[in-house]
């Protein structure tokens, strides 16, 4: 058996759960290398210490805060919301437009912004108003063609001859 | 009451699997705060004692994958675990309490899963089929991953004993 194969049966050997066939090669190879056999020792001294490894008594402080909880629970405020993955696209755009925010805020050239901005804003609007005449001419037209339509088919429903 | 029963077990196991007093005690009161929330889960048919750990165990490996960039460095053993010694030969406990410091130090060296699983069965004392339930694996993983842990901490040890450990 190799000292790599002997590691992974050290443990099981210390804790007497090897088969007898096993024990007998692990045993055979401990007596020919020192190097494994100062490993078991040392298995077995680390299991002694952590066996007794101290425990310490919480403080009185702690516990305190532990008995409190349940009260402060019910109004305790949290921001662990602002962590949520959803939120992180608006973190993003907000970081951008504080970007563009600052960049106009410090800009030598805040004037010109000023001017360029107001322009786009009326060509925007007069572009909104020149839509919304021709939005106004085609429901005219649209209620004028829709006129012609009912006149069209009070004329040859047979139904409307009927009542006539 | 929750507190009498497991305020000191989950202190300890926080504070064995951190390294650090203060982060213990920060870390305990998150659980007991995740507890409360999570009561109205918990199975009337289940272990509560293994459902509470395993809640914990979640909450400190969660805790330590999200911010392990702080956790390089244990509080100094004599800082708060200093014990009185066990045996009446003062140079055999002399050496026990110098295996302590090393071993406290050597728990850093193991990858959370097996540093929770040794602190669960060799600290602790659990048994295999109590640590696996906690832990939510196989016995059969688990009596992998604390066999290696036990062989790294042999190491560690071996290594500090032999290289003439300073502390």
């Amino acid at each position: 058996m190799t000292c790599d194969k002997i590691e992974g049966l050290l443990t099981a050997y210390a804790d007497g759960e090897l088969s007898l066939e096993e024990k007998a090669s692990v045993e055979q190879h401990l007596e020919a290398c020192p190097d494994c056999a100062s490993l078991l020792s040392f298995v077995r001294s680390a299991d002694r210490t952590l066996a007794v490894f101290p425990e310490i008594e919480p403080r009185a402080n702690l516990r305190r805060k532990l008995y409190a909880i349940p009260a402060q629970k019910k109004f305790r405020f949290s921001l662990d919301f602002l962590l949520k993955p959803s939120l992180q696209p608006v973190f993003a755009a907000a970081t951008v437009f504080l970007i563009m925010f600052s960049f106009y805020m410090f800009s030598p050239d805040k004037n010109q912004i000023n001017k360029a901005i107001s322009r786009q804003f009326h060509r925007g609007y007069s572009q909104f108003e020149k839509l919304s005449a021709k939005a106004g001419s085609i429901t005219d037209s649209l209620g004028a063609y829709a006129d012609n339509v009912l006149v069209s088919l009070k004329k040859i429903n047979p139904l409307s001859k009927n009542g006539e | 009451m929750l507190v009498d029963l497991f305020s000191k077990k989950i202190f300890n196991m926080s504070y064995q699997f951190a390294g650090s007093f203060q982060e213990a005690e920060d870390l305990t009161q998150d659980i007991f705060i995740k507890l409360h929330q999570s009561l109205s889960k918990y199975d009337l048919e289940k272990n509560f004692t293994a459902w509470f750990l395993t809640l914990a165990k979640n909450y400190l490996i969660d805790e330590y994958r999200r911010t392990k960039w702080q956790k390089k460095h244990r509080d100094d053993f004599d800082e708060h675990l200093q014990s009185a010694p066990i045996s009446d030969d003062p140079e055999h406990s002399l050496v026990e309490e110098e295996n302590k410091k090393i071993l406290w130090e050597g728990l850093n060296s193991l990858p959370n899963d097996i540093r929770m699983a040794i602190i669960l069965k060799e600290i602790q004392g659990k048994k295999y089929e109590e640590v696996a339930e906690i832990l939510d694996l196989p016995v059969g993983t688990v009596k992998s991953r604390i066999n290696r842990g036990r062989i790294q901490l042999a190491k560690v040890l071996k290594d500090r004993r032999e290289s003439g450990h300073d502390m």
